[in-house]
């Protein structure tokens, strides 16, 4: 439950959701679908991880205090 | 624009995140203290996003891409001279006085420093503002989601009211400034590759400066006369109006910022926040002006990429980013794009609903109507006048509806009040003389004689209520100009009573006045701990950014 109060971890989860539903959107989208959206959706998703794994670092760190 | 399937569902994400956020932080908020203030909890890296958050509202992000269109380069005055300088003078020099004296807020602060009287006249006006101007971004709000989507104006109220509401009211303003982080990352993510995309179909820098015309690609060339430049200002109202007066006069006056930097967990991360908060603020410029610029590239280039008229037959430059979003971006990353839009004035909405529920509280209800009540009661307070302040922003939004030029007056009133009250700041902070009546007396001169300023001068067709003498080359002038006058006559007002009335005594101003407060040398070795090391630099930056665009 900690962990939702991180402001890391919700903007991580927050910009995965988003870049996946872009990706998804690319992959699965017949016209009109943009190569910015699979740019968009990689450096989203990416943004997203690295916010995770540091709200995952500063828990771990807290822990070991 | 037509939305897709996508771009509803990245919406509807980003509602459901921020109403979470806000039921997260509710089972944490127990007192007023923590509705209103956090608590003094959070840490530097939210404290800084939010500081310059809190001010990335509508106006900036469509206002500043509007500008970039219309004045070109010289709209980075707004950071690079109107905000590093203040943002930094602030940390330095002002947060002290705010953080040491223990205010809760900036009218507090003028209560401890000078009287009641002074801390109430600031606390109202600053409530109305707030208020008003909540209900302006709201209003803005919705006629841009009825013009670019064609969503009803009344459904666009009150489902970003309501949004709004429910976070602020359940996480208090630790909610809304998590928000303001989540907002601030949305924002520059969303609309980063619309620049970029932007760019490459201009042809890159050189494309742009093939392009656009020479005078609107520089930031000091031509301030020499208001004709030689497209803002039509001269270097006197650009450094001394903009540069001093209005920006010293809103970041460090005013409580909507001020109150982010108030939240840190000590005075040394208090100082930090407005001046890591400028880093990304110098920067910003590349996401909000460069728009405009690249705008004008494109409409020498291609066809399609012209700006409409708006009801007065004049150029509607506030559609530019708008415009931009709807020819550039595909279904997909446009729903990111509309989040950040729809991000941007919710963040303004919120950062004025909880600086207003927390100087109403604070400043007008415990120090007017009940004084000792239990810490349970102000936090009902705190509720109570945060549904209070969402109803009046809707209700001034369907006033504002009615009554187009309500946006042009709220902008003065701003000026109007910020002005001068950064002069009862300099005076009160600095000179151990002034006097609660200097204060007030000043205060009231200093906006009477904004107002009279923009009575008897007119710029765009606007002002000039009274009599018109003079004429000024753009509203930008105009505001500038007038910012200066309504700041030196509440200099010399205050001055002038002060010398004739009782000054509080020397013991009563510890803390309070720059000569009367022991120094705090910085220990810290390490140079980003300093803020003296750290504004040093981020000023070094800001000095080489006006050198390459001069």
């Amino acid at each position: 439950m900690n962990k939702l109060f991180d402001l890391r971890f919700v903007i991580g989860l927050f910009f995965l959701i988003v870049g996946l539903l872009v990706l998804v959107y690319y992959l699965i989208s017949t016209s009109n679908k943009g190569t910015i959206n699979l740019f968009c959706g990689i450096v989203f998703v990416l943004f997203g991880i690295i916010m995770l794994l540091a709200s995952r670092v500063k828990t771990e760190r807290r822990e070991n205090l | 624009m037509k939305l897709a399937l996508i771009d509803y569902a990245i919406i509807a994400v980003y509602f459901l995140f921020v109403i979470g956020i806000g039921f997260l932080l509710k089972r944490r908020i127990k007192t007023g203290n923590d509705f209103l203030m956090s608590n003094r909890s959070i840490p530097l890296w939210i404290t800084s996003l939010a500081f310059i958050s809190a001010n990335l509202g509508a106006q900036e992000v469509l206002g500043m891409a509007a500008n970039g269109a219309k004045y070109g380069l010289y709209t980075v005055h707004f950071y690079w001279l109107g905000a590093a300088l203040a943002m930094i003078f602030l940390g330095i020099f002002m947060m002290p006085f705010y953080y040491g004296s223990k205010a809760r807020s900036v009218p507090e602060y003028l209560k401890l420093r000078f009287d009641e009287k002074t801390r109430t006249f600031n606390a109202l006006t600053f409530a109305v503002m707030t208020v008003f101007s909540s209900g302006v971004s709201l209003y803005a709000l919705a006629m841009l989601m009825q013009t670019i989507l064609g969503w009803d104006f009344d459904v666009s109220i009150w489902m970003a009211a309501g949004v709004v509401l429910v976070y602020t009211f359940l996480g208090g303003l630790t909610s809304a400034v998590y928000n303001e982080v989540l907002q601030f990352f949305l924002i520059v993510l969303g609309i980063a590759p619309l620049v970029y995309i932007g760019l490459i179909k201009a042809g890159g820098w050189e494309g742009i400066v093939h392009h656009v015309e020479d005078a609107k690609l520089h930031v000091w060339k031509g301030l020499d006369n208001p004709s030689h430049n497209p803002m039509g200002v001269d270097l006197f109202s650009i450094t001394f109006g903009l540069g001093f007066v209005l920006a010293f006069g809103y970041w460090c006056t005013d409580f909507l910022v001020v109150q982010r930097a108030l939240i840190s967990r000590n005075l040394n991360e208090a100082q930090r926040t407005p001046i890591i908060a400028a880093v990304p603020k110098i920067l910003m410029p590349a996401i909000v002006i460069l728009p405009g610029i690249v705008l004008l590239a494109l409409q020498k280039q291609y066809s399609g990429f012209e700006l409409p008229v708006n009801a007065n037959g004049q150029t509607d430059y506030n559609m530019v980013m708008p415009l931009l979003l709807q020819k550039l971006y595909p279904n997909g990353i446009l729903g990111v794009g509309i989040t950040a839009l729809i991000a941007s004035f919710m963040s303004g909405m919120a950062g004025n609903v909880t600086a207003f529920n927390t100087v109403w509280t604070f400043d007008i209800y415990q120090s007017h109507i009940k004084k000792n009540a239990s810490e349970k009661h102000y936090l009902y307070v705190g509720k109570a006048t945060t549904i209070v302040g969402i109803l009046i922003s809707i209700a001034t939004a369907y006033v504002a509806r009615g009554f187009n030029s309500i946006m042009d007056l709220l902008q003065l009133v701003f000026s109007f009040v910020n002005a001068p009250l950064f002069a009862t700041f300099f005076l009160g902070m600095f000179w151990k003389r002034t006097t609660g009546h200097g204060a007030f007396w000043g205060l009231l001169s200093g906006t009477t004689a904004a107002a009279f300023a923009h009575g008897v001068t007119v710029a765009e067709g606007k002002g000039g209520w009274i009599t018109n003498i003079h004429e000024f080359y753009s509203g930008t002038s105009q505001a500038f100009t007038i910012a200066w006058i309504s700041f030196i006559v509440c200099f010399i007002v205050t001055a002038l009573i002060s010398l004739a009335t009782k000054p509080k005594s020397n013991e009563e101003l510890v803390g309070l006045v720059y000569s009367l407060t022991p120094k705090q040398y910085n220990k810290s070795k390490v140079w980003y701990k300093n803020p003296l090391w750290l504004g040093m630099l981020v000023l070094l930056v800001t000095i080489i950014f006006n050198i390459i665009f001069f």
